[in-house]
């Protein structure tokens, strides 16, 4: 049985994704350099928000599961059933 | 949103349109008891499978506004607009803290609102009345801003064929003609369509902007950083703040909204839900995303242009791709209808939510205890034409811009939050902290907003409310007294596993 509630590790994650995402660690007004004519500071902040997704999603597939086997053993007696 | 493409083609793809839903409303309520049961017609039957949860979720999330309102907020503000990434992405978080043990209990409970919820575990009178009014409020002022918005997108696409106030009446009847017919069933089959329609309406615009723009993003970047530095810089500290708490605000607010808590109880399995909030994870960067790339293709393309002004973008943005060749006069046209689709795809949910909580929550719990669930379906479809016809007559006086009237309304909604993310897990928590939590949060949120004062140090009034409205919660629990048969009760009615404990 996993519920992300329970895990810590899981939260430290999502709050230090967020933290970081706004570039309030880089100097005010920097643009340069560009990185395939973006500039660099929204390109972590694209990249980083590209990571909060893959966590999120990898968290939904893998760190969750209460009563999944159960439904599906379930449903899969209803199949055989019917 | 005068545009000059549309016209009498558009018409006809918008006639096409409403009779789909029409239709799909009506196959998907066949042969289905939807007026007898709550369960059916809000829920449809808590037994929505991955493609159509994932699609309810996606055009239920993602209204009009993400392309109305954001590509001009992203053309005013440029590149620090990017937080509309993260701030859609949170929402999947938020639903991880809490969705995982309300989907079960809710199931063995047979929760049909998020006030359910709220009444089964406060067992308060006081507190499911004060919730129930700010999630009410909270969607009744969101349903506004989607019936103002449809009328300003579909006189817009037929360049005024269809004016304003008959846009908005005859797209109400459409819609709710196929919630009558199929319900919630209804509302995620179409959600299906309008969902493809937007992402479709999106790519092509992006495409089209690019076309208008050279075919390169460098250039771009390059001009903005001549002629308005401020919008491609790092933003000041104050711009990173509200940043960070737009993703806060956003992400519970838009998680405890009560059409979202609803998909939770409508998911046929724990398997089918997981799955659609692991899609739906990906969704922000291609939608919010792409919309704030087309916002800032615009400010290279229509710079100087004052808030009024860059609320029109989008459509003088469509008129321009649309002129440029018949094959992209069509793809816009395609384009407006996905924006109309999206905003109807939400408003749709919105009601029925609306309705669903009046019926079931404040008719059923408290006028007529005794209601069938034949009744309590009836009073919501009432409810729903009283309710959509009231706030018609609000929406003939539109207010300002559409982004202020988005954070308006979380603001008081994200207050029922700690129902949710502490009533879940921690057993001390007690109805009269949680009274005076959300009483005192929407307060300070909703006089901060009154008095013009949105943030404080670059932090949402409703961020601030909400943390004082946690404080209240935690501190007055732990000044209670409490039993360990309270504590009991409590742990067997939050358990996943089930200890026979109903509504």
């Amino acid at each position: 049985m996993k519920e992300p509630i329970q895990k810590k590790w899981i939260w430290v994650g999502f709050v230090l994704l967020i933290l970081f995402n706004a570039p309030w660690y880089l100097p005010e007004g920097m643009i340069e350099p560009y990185i395939l004519g973006i500039p660099f500071w929204a390109l972590i902040s694209v990249g980083l928000s590209l990571i909060l997704c893959a966590y999120l999603s990898w968290l939904c597939m893998t760190q969750w599961n209460l009563i999944e086997d159960e439904e599906e053993e379930e449903f899969e007696k209803e199949r055989r059933q019917s | 949103m005068e545009l000059q493409f549309g016209g009498t083609d558009a018409l006809i793809i918008l006639g096409a349109y409403a009779v789909l839903m029409i239709v799909i409303g009506w196959i998907a309520g066949r042969g289905k008891k939807l007026g007898k049961s709550v369960g059916e017609y809000y829920l449809a039957g808590r037994n929505l499978g991955f493609i159509t949860l994932f699609f309810t979720l996606y055009a239920t999330q993602y209204s009009g506004n993400t392309i109305v309102g954001y590509a001009p907020t992203a053309y005013r503000e440029g590149f620090s607009w990017l937080q509309s990434i993260p701030f859609m992405t949170a929402i999947i978080g938020v639903y991880l803290i809490f969705a995982p043990r309300l989907y079960v209990i809710a199931k063995r409970a047979k929760f049909v609102t998020p006030t359910d919820w709220i009444s089964y575990r406060f067992e308060s009178k006081r507190v499911t009345i004060v919730a129930i009014l700010l999630m009410l409020w909270g969607l009744g002022n969101y349903l506004l801003e989607q019936l103002v918005a449809i009328g300003h997108a579909v006189s817009g696409l037929t360049a005024g064929a269809i004016p304003y106030g008959y846009a908005v009446i005859g797209f109400i009847i459409v819609m709710l003609i196929y919630e009558w017919l199929g319900g919630m069933r209804a509302v995620a089959v179409t959600d299906v369509l309008q969902g493809i329609i937007l992402l479709v309406g999106i790519f092509v615009v992006l495409i089209g902007a690019l076309a208008l723009a050279g075919g390169s993003l460098s250039g771009v970047s390059e001009t903005i950083a001549a002629t308005e530095p401020q919008k491609i810089g790092v933003p000041d500290l104050q711009t990173n703040i509200n940043w960070i708490s737009m993703i806060l605000l956003a992400g519970i607010g838009a998680a405890v909204y009560p059409h979202a808590v609803q998909r939770i109880y409508s998911a046929k399995s724990e398997r089918t839900l997981k799955r659609s909030f692991a899609r739906m994870a990906w969704m922000p960067p291609i939608t919010t995303g792409l919309v704030l790339v087309v916002g800032i293709i615009c400010i290279v393309l229509y710079p100087g242009m004052d808030t009024w002004q860059s609320e029109q973008v989008i459509g003088i943005l469509a008129n321009d791709i649309a002129a440029m060749h018949p094959f992209y006069y069509w793809m816009m046209i395609i384009f407006f209808g996905g924006i109309v689709g999206a905003i109807i795809s939400t408003a749709d949910s919105v009601l029925l939510s609306f309705s669903s909580m009046v019926s079931h929550d404040i008719y059923g719990k408290y006028i007529n205890p005794n209601a069938t669930d034949e009744r309590k379906v009836k009073v919501g479809k009432f409810v729903g034409i009283v309710v959509v016809f009231l706030l018609l007559w609000i929406a003939w006086n539109p207010p300002g811009t559409l982004y202020q009237i988005f954070v308006l309304k979380f603001e008081l909604l994200i207050q029922v939050a700690p129902c949710f993310l502490l009533g879940l897990y921690w057993k001390r928590l007690r109805a009269t902290p949680v009274f005076w939590g959300m009483v005192i949060g929407a307060t300070i949120a909703g006089v901060m907003t009154l008095t013009g004062n949105n943030t404080l140090y670059g932090i949402h009034g409703g961020i601030i409310g909400l943390i004082a409205n946690f404080v209240v919660c935690v501190i007055g629990s732990l000044m209670m007294p409490v039993s360990e048969d309270y504590k009991k009760h409590i742990h067997t009615k939050t358990s996943i596993h089930d200890n026979g404990v109903q509504m």
